[in-house]
């Protein structure tokens, strides 16, 4: 009896996540797969087994193209996040003093998470706009004499407002690998005569290599993913994958080719995830 | 109002559609917004003893998906002219017994003869409101008012050019182009008018995908030339003290319908047919004229409870500005084509 | 020999209530290896960083090998340290990590790899060149931590607690083995530790730390026989202190009243008669009288406990007024102190007046 509950309770460890995986993961990837092969026809789209679909998002520029600009807008978002979060992490974590300050800077940057994304990216418009809050600063203090319209309604934009975003999933994982970081290392360093540049470089930089890496994963991947910011704050030249895929599914009514470009996304995903985990797991032998 | 759009637009946004609950008397519509404001709704829930629950749409290619996602959750859905074909033909509509709406013959005829609302000699769309793609532009920024389509193609409007996130795009640089058969171009067609999209495009500011957006788009100075949905956004701007003036360009515009539908299937079919009744009456007609600013398809209604002015402000009275508009018509398998040609312009 | 460090009235006042190291002035000669002794929060690791440039003195200079050195910052002073956890760094190998420490003097990259041999050779770990860290024993990486350091060749080698993440056999044998690596590369070491042992054996001299202050120092054996205070005398060894008060002091011999008898003592310095003193003596200078015996300090008593520890057994032995003197006795062999006295028995000890130490007014140990 007790070999039969526990076998129950094994069913329910293991089955429960199992199931959730399949359920919940395995299943619609594996509908969205089979779309990816079928084929579009008026008025929605019928089963077959083809590759037109993935033969047209490489062969067709405009898929090429949003897929490179997708690519690049991600990079400078994630890029831009590490410059902004890795010297503030790095402070919290070595310079700042009050324990106090400390908690309260941390939470200031992790509490917009808790404030919805889209009012998030509103704020953005109303700062970045002709008639907002940076035009309006830079014109008081005598910079500008007309409204500059080159903030607002590009890709300028996008990267920064998608960096105001997604910023807080750049400075936890940073924060956490410098935290882990023992104070001594940095002593040893200078007590082995390396000056705090070269001691950075060396010692500080490699050891919190695995959040960086994790926090680039995610900011890579959020804004990769991303498509209300092209929708609040991006120009004409600011469509991504994500607008696109939304398109094939809605306007365009096309969930094959929708459903390829979303297998082609899955897997630049993917390979990032991967590569990032493994970077990860490397620095995780060589932690503490 | 703004605060309304607003919310509407964020609603649309996030996608958060809650299915509502099925329930014998309980009308689901799938619609735009202000066609089942509780300005006249209310007064019809009271009479007929139908609820009528709205979830609102923030394009006309929301209405496939969410019927396609799975049916028994709308009764009612209102597709403009160039989708209703396409609800037809993905067999989500059923006919409409037109003898149980006693305002049918009160449609303008022209709507009622629309192939897109019809098949096989049945009808499966009741006519409701209508309107131009007119264009507008901002009083302020113009002296000498536009008059043309070539001005969204002004230079000197550089950055400050907003149009319309949609295939009708597509029909605008046609008629640019002097193609004034906007809904059966040919291939070469839709390319040249894919290439005048794109020299445009160093002058657009945004392509405007909801109404929310444009009135935004104008109010905060970003825009002052445009195409719009005639008398929606302009009415808006006007509440908020900004001088927009519409024009229809000496290209032509363009017309939408949008008419009711009754989902297949609905076991709520007594309610949507006291609802389809209600929406062509004086109470209907009037009540989404006075929301939204549109023209709506039965002027015997409108007669009756619009002031003269109004009547004619929305060319109820005016055949000929009807008969000047290019009303929508369905794509069929030409549909990709055009959308094809839209999504290349945005994705460069 | 010529002074390798010199400090010059250092503090350091965290506020002005919370003093860290109170004025203290120490020289450490070239060569020598001194040890910092005291419990947790006597200052001695303060001070072993501000020798290494890890924190500043509030007050006063540090000069090193003549020059002052007090606001250098750590990687501008020849010295090196070798840190309580042994901060080895997780991600070079230890070849890396021994050769971290030249890459800024501007060799070689043949020139650091022959150092880094000798080095690690030097510690015998020549074969880990390769391994991580972490793949290495506490002892090892102890061993890699002093090759990084002494390969740099630094004047001085700085020791925190070098010895405490050990367990108790491996800490022995480093003891010596430290020791030794003292005598071969003939750099000065000043290292940090709670444990007097640890300090004994290994240092030329020890200094003892109370409250930011030096409270004495000296050689080894300087310490443990002549304790200058009942602090010194309770930190180094194990002391048997016994209150009483001076009967009559004359030349450098003293008589003192304590509760369980009279006790002679040869004094440094004369006493007040009269005075409240408090004596003192190390268990192993007690020692039992047999029956009949006669000496000068006799103190009677009964077995109040018995303490088995493999070299020797202590005695806790009562006296008449309750105190309890322990007493150490070796056991050459099995037959010396057999049988083991029971409980209760009477006995009668003794210790020469020339170990008993005097302490001026009242000690709670």
């Amino acid at each position: 009896m007790s070999h039969a509950r526990r076998n129950l309770s094994g069913v329910m460890v293991l089955g429960i996540p199992l199931l959730w995986i399949a359920l919940f993961m395995l299943l619609p990837y594996g509908i969205i797969v089979t779309f990816s092969f079928w084929v579009k026809k008026y008025p929605t789209f019928v089963p077959a087994f083809q590759f037109g679909n993935y033969v047209t998002l490489f062969t067709d520029p405009q898929y090429v193209l949003v897929l490179l600009r997708t690519l690049k807008i991600s990079v400078l978002v994630s890029v831009a996040s590490l410059l902004l979060a890795y010297p503030f992490a790095y402070w919290l974590v070595f310079r700042c003093r009050s324990a106090k300050l400390r908690t309260w800077l941390y939470m200031a940057v992790i509490a917009p998470l808790w404030v919805s994304y889209l009012l998030r990216a509103y704020v953005w418009k109303t700062i970045l706009g002709t008639e907002g809050v940076l035009n309006s600063f830079l014109k008081s203090i005598g910079l500008i004499d007309e409204p500059s319209s080159i903030f607002l309604y590009n890709q300028f934009a996008m990267v920064v407002t998608l960096t105001y975003i997604f910023i807080p999933f750049m400075v936890m994982p940073i924060y956490t690998a410098l935290e882990k970081i023992p104070a001594n290392l940095t002593e040893a360093a200078a007590d082995l005569g390396m000056g705090p540049w070269r001691s950075f470089w060396t010692v500080t930089l490699p050891l919190s290599a695995p959040g960086i890496a994790a926090g680039a994963t995610l900011t890579f991947c959020l804004s990769f993913g991303d498509f209300i910011a092209p929708f609040l704050v991006g120009g004409p030249d600011g469509n991504l994958i994500a607008n696109v895929i939304a398109t094939q599914f809605g306007a365009a009514l096309n969930w094959p080719l929708g459903s390829a470009l979303a297998i082609v996304m899955l897997v630049v995903v993917l390979t990032i995830v991967s590569l990032s985990d493994r970077m990860e797991r490397k620095g995780a032998t060589g932690g503490i | 109002m703004t605060r309304k759009i607003l919310l509407g637009a964020l609603g649309a946004l996030a996608l958060t559609t809650a299915a509502p609950a099925l329930a014998e008397g309980t009308l689901n519509v799938l619609t735009w917004e202000g066609y089942a404001d509780s300005s006249f709704i209310s007064k019809f829930e009271e009479e007929s003893g139908c609820k009528v629950n709205a979830t609102y749409v923030g394009s006309n290619d929301d209405f496939a998906p969410k019927l396609m996602s799975g049916g028994g959750v709308y009764d009612l859905i209102t597709p403009s002219i160039d989708t209703t074909k396409l609800m037809i033909d993905l067999d989500f509509v059923e006919p409409l017994d037109t003898a149980k709406i006693s305002e049918w013959n009160n449609i303008y005829k022209k709507f009622r003869d629309l192939d897109g609302i019809q098949k096989d000699g049945e009808y499966y769309g009741m006519p409701y409101v209508w309107g131009a793609i007119a264009f507008m532009y901002r009083d302020d920024a113009f002296t000498t008012p536009p008059t043309s389509i070539a001005d969204l193609w002004n230079p000197a409007l550089k950055g400050k050019v907003a149009l319309w996130d949609d295939k009708s795009s597509i029909y605008v640089a046609a008629r640019l182009n002097g193609d004034m058969d906007i809904y059966n171009l040919t291939d070469e067609q839709i390319a040249a008018a894919q290439k005048k999209l794109l020299e445009q495009k160093p002058l657009i500011r945004k392509y405007w995908a909801t109404a929310g957006e444009l009135v935004d788009l104008y109010k905060a100075g970003e825009v002052v030339i445009s195409n719009t949905w005639a008398g929606y956004q302009s009415g808006m701007l006007k509440a908020e003290g900004i001088k927009v003036t519409e024009f229809i360009p000496k290209e032509g515009a363009e017309g939408w319908m949008d008419s009711w539908m009754v989902v297949k299937g609905t076991p709520n079919k007594e309610c949507a047919y006291k609802f389809l009744n209600m929406q062509l009456s004086p109470l209907g007609q009037c009540g989404v004229a006075n929301i939204n600013g549109y023209s709506v398809a039965d002027p015997v209604s409108a007669k009756a409870c619009m002031t003269p002015e109004q009547f004619t402000s929305l060319h109820q009275d005016d055949p000929a500005y009807l008969d000047s508009l290019m009303v929508w018509q369905p794509l069929g398998d030409r549909f990709e084509a055009y959308t094809n040609a839209w999504n290349a312009v945005k994705a460069q | 020999m010529a002074a390798i460090i010199e400090l010059e009235n250092i503090s350091k006042h965290y506020s002005p209530t919370i003093i860290g190291v109170d004025n203290v002035s120490l020289t450490v000669e070239d060569g020598e290896f001194v040890t910092l002794l005291g419990p947790s929060g006597c200052g001695k690791s303060t001070l072993l960083r501000m020798i290494g440039g890890f924190e500043t003195p509030t007050h006063g200079t540090i000069r090193l090998a003549d020059k002052d050195v007090t606001w250098d910052p750590p990687y501008k002073r020849e010295v090196n340290m070798v840190f309580q956890d042994y901060a080895l760094f997780p991600h070079m190998t230890v070849g890396e990590n021994v050769g971290y420490g030249l890459k800024v003097k501007g060799l070689g990259r043949l020139e650091i790899e022959t150092k880094v041999h000798d080095a690690l050779k030097l510690v015998g770990l020549f074969d880990k060149v390769k391994l991580r860290p972490q793949q290495l024993s506490g002892g090892q990486r102890q061993r890699i931590a002093l090759a990084r350091a002494i390969v740099r060749e630094p004047k001085v080698l700085l020791l925190d607690e070098p010895l405490s993440a050990l367990d108790a056999k491996l800490r022995e044998q480093m003891q010596i083995e430290m020791k030794h690596l003292h005598e071969k590369v003939g750099i000065t070491f000043v290292m940090v530790t709670h444990d007097q042992t640890e300090a004994l054996v290994m240092s030329d001299r020890v200094v003892v730390m109370e409250k930011g202050r030096i409270a004495q120092q000296g050689r080894p054996q300087e310490l443990y026989d002549h304790p200058a205070s009942p602090y010194v005398a309770n930190f180094i060894g194990t002391t048997n202190f016994l209150p009483g008060r001076v009967i009559r002091c004359t030349g450098e011999r003293a008589e003192i009243e304590i509760g369980g008898g009279r006790l002679s003592a040869i004094v440094d310095a004369p006493l007040v008669a009269g005075s409240t003193v408090t004596a003192g003596c190390r268990p192993e200078k007690v020692r039992l009288l047999a029956e009949g015996e006669t000496a000068e300090n006799v103190l009677e008593g009964r077995v109040a406990e018995v303490i088995y520890y493999g070299l020797g057994l202590r005695l806790a032995v009562e006296l008449a007024d309750g105190s309890r003197v322990y007493t150490d006795s070796l056991l050459p062999d099995r037959l010396a102190l057999s049988p083991v006295p029971p409980l209760g028995q009477s006995l009668r000890l003794a210790v020469e007046p020339h170990n008993v130490f005097v302490f001026e007014g009242e000690v709670t140990p």
